[in-house]
């Protein structure tokens, strides 16, 4: 078998073409919410080899997020958050991150999230045209936002209506971030692809909840909270896999990615790109160590195009 | 920050269900100061993002867990240092079964630790159960700066109480114990109050209601004293990733979140309670 050497593997990707192109050095991208706003990272390891960063969520205005209490619990193989969105607001964003970003060389995506169906336009026509932008990822799946997020992504009509809103408010490529929370996420993706986004990012958080069974009460303080990590992979797994096909724009695998060969397994289901969230927390460096992990597949299975592998296992 | 594997050197029970281990890697503690801590990876796994899955992969449990840096010293290859911790679940459980050579990823040092201010002369630490872990190095510390230390020891039994021995001997001890079994019995809160107006600022480490019971008598003293206190919250990243430890503080007369493990750990005791 043909053994590639490093520098010869083709690894990048395209997550949107044409006037709003967005091209990745590589497939592996840090997910919202677990990578922040890649400035703290930056100083500890060698982010910039990453296809991209995508903020955390970020709002018009700033939020505190879920009242006092607790916000996380950890679960079999998994993890339990509900924090609430809290984040810095887009003033905050424009002046103390977007220059730094404006300097790297890996595209930062900010996740926008509105508690009104305009309210996303408005974030996205703030954002258009700033240096150290690369694009747009419409957080319509959280499902800890109190208006907004998970509410608008379990309608196709609701779903859509944010996808034109945001599509007629600016010229940025634009991934949706759908949520696993509903019956039928073929026809939530559709609806969005037809309203104009360039790519699909699959899935945020299920939602969930664990209990004490001593002090007898839930666990998280506001009971339900949004279940992450290596327990979501199968389902995620078979979300991209019904994705990939319903349309045809590229897909972004996400949920318990924790090394090389859980990203092959997403990109063998029709997934274009992979972000990697709660291995973060486990190790850091948990989104480049999934890239060198591609890597070492491509090397030792004899594939040279990251591309090749891309819905694979449908055949 | 340095992320790394740290190699067992030592470990053992030091009394009671609490463990001492010991660590080399020598860039996990570089520039560290007593009340800072690390996040470390409580399971066995073999590095992740390896292309062939030979090594075994635990995603149970799998959030790290934070630990206060207990003590530093010199060892043969360079710094060394060490972690104090009860075994109460299967991370630390995980962490008590670690033998000399085995290695464990950790990430450090990380968030704000105790200030001494530099006209302060005589501190006040006050330990409540395992909260004497990071406090223990702050004695050290202040001891070989030649500041007089005064510790509050608290636990439920004397089987809970760090042995006086292991502390520098110039540190003025004071045991409290809820049932007597050594020391004082009753609360660190009363030695505490008693204290209060001799130390030039305090220090506490230990659980909640210690803290609260303490607000209370630091703010009918009639003395105002700086005390600061080490927070303790459910942590995901430990980085100020992911806001999983906010806390709501008191600062200029508003309600704000704060990060435990960016902001804090450490906090004015006044802020919080
Ligand atoms: C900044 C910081 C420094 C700490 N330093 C020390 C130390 O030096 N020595 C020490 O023994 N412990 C320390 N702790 C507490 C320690 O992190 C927990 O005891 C540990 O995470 C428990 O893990 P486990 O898997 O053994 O227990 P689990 O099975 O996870 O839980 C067992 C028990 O531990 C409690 N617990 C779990 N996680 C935490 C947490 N993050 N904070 C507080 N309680 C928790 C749970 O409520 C439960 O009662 C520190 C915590 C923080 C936030
Ligand atoms: C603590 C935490 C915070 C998160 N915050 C966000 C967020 O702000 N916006 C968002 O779209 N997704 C957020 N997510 C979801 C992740 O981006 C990701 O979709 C999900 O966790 C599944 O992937 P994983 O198993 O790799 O973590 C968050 C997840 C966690 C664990
Ligand atoms: S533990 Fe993640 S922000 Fe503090």
């Amino acid at each position: 078998m043909p053994s590639p050497s490093a520098d010869a593997l083709q690894l990048s990707v395209e997550l949107a073409s044409g006037k709003h192109s967005l091209v990745l050095a590589n497939p592996v991208m840090a997910a919202s919410g677990t990578f922040s706003y890649g400035v703290e990272y930056a100083k500890v390891f060698d982010i910039q080899r990453l296809g991209a960063i995508v903020s955390k969520t970020t709002t018009l205005r700033p939020h505190a997020g879920s009242p006092p209490g607790r916000r996380i619990d950890e679960t079999p193989a998994g993890m339990l958050n509900s924090i609430g969105l809290q984040n810095i607001g887009i003033d905050k964003l424009l002046r103390d991150l977007a220059p730094a970003w404006s300097r790297w060389r890996v595209p930062v995506v900010v996740s926008i999230l509105g508690a009104a169906v305009d309210e996303y336009g408005a974030c996205a026509a703030r954002l258009e045209g700033v240096a150290g932008i690369a694009g747009l990822e419409l957080n319509i799946s959280s499902p800890n936002a109190r208006r907004g997020g998970m509410e608008f992504g379990q309608d196709a009509a609701t779903a859509a209506a944010v996808t034109a809103s945001v599509v007629r408010a600016c010229t940025l490529p634009v991934i949706v971030k759908l949520t696993p929370n509903v019956g039928d996420i073929a026809a939530i993706a559709r609806a969005v692809v037809d309203a104009g986004a360039d790519a699909l990012c699959v899935v945020n958080t299920l939602q969930a909840m664990s209990i004490d069974a001593r002090a007898r009460r839930p666990n998280i303080t506001r009971t339900f909270a949004g279940l992450s990590g290596p327990a979501i992979k199968p389902v995620a797994l078979r979300m991209v896999w019904q994705v990939a096909s319903a349309v045809s724009v590229p897909i972004i695998g996400c949920g318990g990615i924790v090394d090389g060969i859980d990203a092959v397994e997403f990109l063998l289901a029709g997934a274009t790109a992979v972000q990697v969230g709660t291995a973060t927390f486990r190790n850091p460096r948990a989104p480049l160590d999934v890239l060198e992990g591609i890597e070492a597949y491509m090397r030792a299975e004899g594939v040279a195009d990251v591309r090749e592998l891309v819905g694979a296992a449908r055949a | 920050m340095n992320i790394g594997y740290a190699t067992v050197v030592e470990s053992e029970r030091l009394y009671g269900e609490t463990w001492i281990t010991w660590f080399r890697a020598p860039e996990l503690a570089r520039g560290a100061y007593p009340g800072q801590f690390l996040m470390l990876r409580c399971s066995d796994d073999a590095s992740y993002g390896c292309g062939s899955r030979a090594g075994a992969r635990a995603d149970d449990p799998l959030l790290p867990r934070p630990m206060s840096y207990h003590r530093l010293r010199d060892g043969a290859g360079g710094a060394e240092w060490c972690l104090l911790y009860d075994v109460v679940g299967r991370g630390t459980a995980w962490l008590a079964g670690r033998r000399p050579g085995d290695r464990v990823y950790a990430w450090g040092p990380l968030g704000r630790g105790y200030e001494v201010g530099h006209a302060s002369h005589n501190l006040l630490l006050v330990a409540g159960g395992i909260g004497v872990a990071p406090l223990v190095w702050l004695a050290d510390d202040a001891v070989s700066r030649g500041l007089n230390v005064t510790m509050v020891i608290g636990g439920r039994s004397a089987a809970q109480i760090f042995p006086s021995a292991l502390l520098p001997k110039e540190v003025e001890v004071v045991v409290t114990t809820d049932d007597g079994s050594s020391g004082r019995a009753g609360f660190v809160t009363e030695p505490f109050g008693e204290l209060l107006e001799w130390c030039d600022q305090a220090f506490a480490c230990g659980p909640n209601a210690m803290f609260a019971a303490m607000a209370a008598v630091a703010r009918k003293a009639r003395v105002r004293r700086s005390v600061q206190v080490l927070l303790e919250e459910r942590m995901g990243c430990g980085t100020g990733i992911c806001y999983g430890c906010a806390v709501e503080v008191r600062l200029r007369g508003g309600r704000t979140m704060k990060l435990v493990c960016k902001d804090g750990p450490r906090f004015d005791v006044r802020d919080v309670w």
